[in-house]
């Protein structure tokens, strides 16, 4: 059984098809690459993945079980976990206490239990763990407001990774990042995935995704192009007139 | 043709509703913030224009000078109290706006009792006209008058004028607009400039309306012009102008069908609330 | 003797009812300018259970439940708008109780309810509401050391982000807005009896705003600033006698200064020069 599947997805706004007619599915284990070029519809698709909106038409299953209309943080305590282009820490917390907001998940999932409990040290200590594991304990007690992007999109990944989930989406984790950082990043993804864990990304860096990814989904003006074995996706003459025409138009 | 004068009714008051939410707009479309204080505006310029009235004997002497004491407080409000928190979480001006409302309504109760003054020699209100079964007076009549000659005047200064594209570049991208050598800070001035005129010849107008000026008739009606801009979708110009319309004749309405279960300023509200229910933008919002 | 009690019986209701806002407003960052609606709602539903021959202490419950259960109605409104629209929505909330209430003729529509039983001295009724303060202010420390807090202060920051990690963020405004909309009932049902006679004017948008006034003067998210806002603001008028006339000028410049020089408020204030943070 998929892990994750689009079933004929679509969604218009004010008429214009942004997605349409899409079908996809990730396997348990894969790393899945989305790419395609600017406004082909990758972010809106997230999102109807994530359930940031609801589509139009079509359904999201995971495991097989209908989830189109399960609220966002339903989907999170299942295991799906995302994280967003542009970082999104809670400022005024440390790094240590945004990932503990996580990593507490079995305790804030219902208010009045949350009000029960006051012991945070199991937390802290899986919270501590998991910001070593991506290089950036040092700066675990500082204010999220403080510390430089490469830092919170780490952290992003770490408070992700500790809702402890099967399918990770992640929407352009390698933007703003150097190349140097952007290559790390992506190797660590690797690393995630070979630890287990299911993982989507939509990415605009194409050399990495291709390095990394095991397949790719091309978008392109809101369907489906193509999808298959990186390299050969990439070789393929529709792929690259998708791409020619954005720096054409550009 | 009692319903066709609630109708009329419901427009005239839409039309104050206007002068006073359309300015909110411009403010909150602006700076996003929620310019409660506007109503001070609107009562300083009503109690000034009486003071003029009263000593002059001219109705125009109040407009004038009920505009100017209006144009010059709404940009000091901005400088004093706005500007120094623009950075701040938008609760922050919210209260501060409270706040300046609060204290002025005070300070008119202080300055010029709690009970309120009346025109001494009020014509437009005196001078009335029937047709068709209906009766409306002067002021009813130039308050439908105003509302349409002052915003017409900002439609063209909007879309004509220099200053006005000016202001349009600053509202939808204040950063790519001082690149262009818009000075912004100029264009917030302009920007309370205008709310604040708008708001003072409303204030004129209603003390005219109720023959009467007093300290918290401001209030109430800020109130509702911030229900209106939230209705119209919040820094909506067209939006606006339309909530103002429809409120003010449901409430017309309602006053009439509701009245055992709830008084206007409720009505205004609960029609506020089941739109936002339903359209959480507001009646002309996106989804 | 009289007089400080019932000054102290009044700095401890407007203590709840400040504590209570300061949870809806500062833990969970929903702003709200209709709260005294609910200590209205708490104060006319005890005072008809009590007019009806209910024992006060059921009563006093009553009051506390048909306000809290309204404040999981505006709960589920504050799902639907967010930040400046909830700010009106709950101001038009206000404007709404008002408006109903003044036109009931079995709510004693401009009259309000009078001759309202009182069972205790003033004694009683300062004891009470003491002890009832002391109860909120325990249960507010508690709520932001407990998890609760915790994930209020992640719905404040960051909705959109709570929700990926998991946060039901819908359960938690509710939660906000119940325990807060039900601490005001409470002191709406001592109020209504310590006083026998209650009028709509005393639940309007300026007594909505004179709680907020106290929240914000005393530091928005700190419960012992809060309290010492809420003390303050009460005993100002009495202390300064001459300050009763122009008490609202007073009320309204002190918002505006606070806002203008320190958002934080007192607890702020003590921040800046001690560098301790008050819970």
């Amino acid at each position: 059984m998929m892990l994750l599947a689009g079933e004929r997805l679509s969604i218009a706004f004010g008429g214009v098809h942004a997605v349409e007619d899409v079908s996809l599915a990730v396997a348990e284990g894969e790393l899945v690459g989305l790419i395609g070029p600017n406004g082909a519809g990758k972010t809106t698709l997230l999102r109807l993945l994530t359930g940031i909106l609801a589509p139009d038409s079509g359904r999201v299953l995971f495991e097989g079980r209908d989830i189109t209309r399960m609220p966002i943080h339903r989907r999170a305590q299942l295991g799906f976990a995302l994280t967003h282009q542009i970082v999104r820490p809670f400022r005024d917390m440390t790094l240590a206490e945004n990932v503990m907001m996580a990593a507490a998940g079995g305790v804030t999932a219902r208010p009045w239990r949350a009000l029960a409990k006051v012991d945070a040290r199991g937390a802290r200590e899986r919270a501590m763990a998991l910001l070593a594991r991506l290089g950036i304990d040092d700066a675990a007690d500082k204010l999220a407001r403080n510390v430089p992007l490469g830092y919170l999109k780490r952290m992003q990944a770490a408070r992700a990774l500790a809702l402890e989930p099967r399918l990770l989406l992640l929407d352009e984790p390698l933007a703003g990042l150097n190349a140097a950082e952007a290559t790390r990043f992506a190797d660590l993804i690797v690393e995630l995935n070979a630890g287990g864990i299911t993982i989507l990304l939509v990415e605009h860096n194409l050399g990495e995704v291709t390095r990394i990814a095991r397949r790719l989904l091309v978008l392109h003006n809101g369907s489906l192009l193509a999808e298959g074995e990186p390299r050969a996706v990439m070789a393929r003459q529709d792929v690259r007139d998708a791409y020619l025409g954005e720096e054409a138009h550009a | 043709m009692y319903y066709v004068e609630l109708l009329l009714v419901g427009l005239i008051w839409g039309c104050t509703y206007a002068m006073m939410a359309l300015g909110l707009t411009l403010v909150y479309g602006l700076l996003r913030i929620l310019h409660v204080a506007q109503a001070t505006v609107f009562t300083l310029g009503a109690y000034i224009g009486l003071l003029a009235a009263n000593h002059t004997g001219s109705l125009a002497a109040a407009f004038v000078t009920g505009a100017l004491a209006a144009g010059a407080l709404g940009p000091l409000i901005y400088r004093l109290v706005y500007q120094p928190i623009l950075d701040r979480p938008p609760f922050v001006a919210l209260v501060a706006s409270i706040g300046v409302l609060v204290a002025m309504e005070d300070g008119f109760r202080l300055l010029f009792g709690p009970y309120g003054l009346s025109f001494e020699n009020n014509v437009w209100f005196t001078t009335t006209y029937s047709f068709a079964g209906m009766t409306v007076n002067l002021v009813q009549v130039w308050m439908v008058v105003a509302a349409v000659l002052l915003l017409s005047a900002f439609a063209v200064f909007a879309t004509r004028t220099r200053a006005g594209v000016a202001w349009r570049a600053t509202v939808s991208d204040p950063a790519m607009a001082e690149s262009f050598g818009i000075s912004v800070t100029g264009v917030r001035y302009v920007n309370f400039l205008i709310a604040s005129v708008l708001a003072g010849v409303a204030g004129v107008l209603v003390g005219l309306l109720n023959n009467l000026v007093e300290p918290g008739m401001g209030g109430v009606i800020a109130y509702k012009g911030l229900a209106i801009i939230v209705l119209g979708g919040l820094g909506s110009v067209p939006g606006t102008l339309a909530a103002s319309l429809v409120l003010g004749v449901v409430e017309s309405y309602g006053t009439v069908f509701l009245d055992k279960l709830l008084d206007r300023d409720a009505i205004a509200f609960l029609f506020l609330i089941v739109v936002l229910m339903i359209r959480p933008h507001g009646l002309l919002g996106a989804r | 003797m009289d007089y400080y009690l019932s000054v102290a019986t009044f700095a401890a209701l407007n203590v709840i009812l400040a504590i209570g806002l300061n949870l809806i407003s500062g833990f969970c960052g929903q702003v709200s300018l209709g709260h005294a609606a609910f200590y209205g709602l708490g104060a006319y539903a005890a005072a008809l259970a009590s007019v009806a021959g209910v024992p006060f202490p059921l009563a006093i419950l009553g009051g506390v439940l048909v306000a809290g259960v309204f404040g999981i109605v505006v709960g589920f409104a504050a799902l639907r708008v967010r930040e400046d629209f909830l700010a009106i929505v709950t101001m038009g909330v206000g404007f709404l109780f008002l408006g109903a209430v003044r036109k009931q003729p079995w709510l004693g529509a401009e009259m309000g309810i009078a001759k309202i039983p009182s069972p205790l001295d003033k004694w009683g009724y300062a004891a009470l509401a003491i002890g009832a303060a002391v109860a909120l202010v325990l249960l507010s420390l508690h709520v932001r050391r407990s998890w609760m807090g915790r994930a209020f202060g992640a719905v404040a920051q960051d909705e959109d982000a709570a929700r990926t990690i998991g946060i039901d963020v819908a359960g938690y405004k509710i939660a906000a807005f119940f325990i807060g909309t039900a601490a005001a009932g409470l002191a709406g049902g001592i109020y209504a009896h310590m006083t026998q006679l209650i009028i709509p004017d005393t639940f309007n948008f300026i007594q909505s705003i004179t709680i907020l006034a106290m929240v914000v003067i005393g530091g928005i998210g700190s419960t012992y600033g809060v309290v010492a806002g809420a003390i303050l603001l009460t005993l100002m008028p009495e202390l300064f006698r001459f300050i009763n006339d122009y008490k609202l000028l007073v009320y309204g410049a002190l918002l505006l200064l606070v806002m203008r020089f320190s958002p934080g408020g007192l607890a702020g204030m003590i921040q800046r020069a001690f560098g301790v943070r008050l819970a």
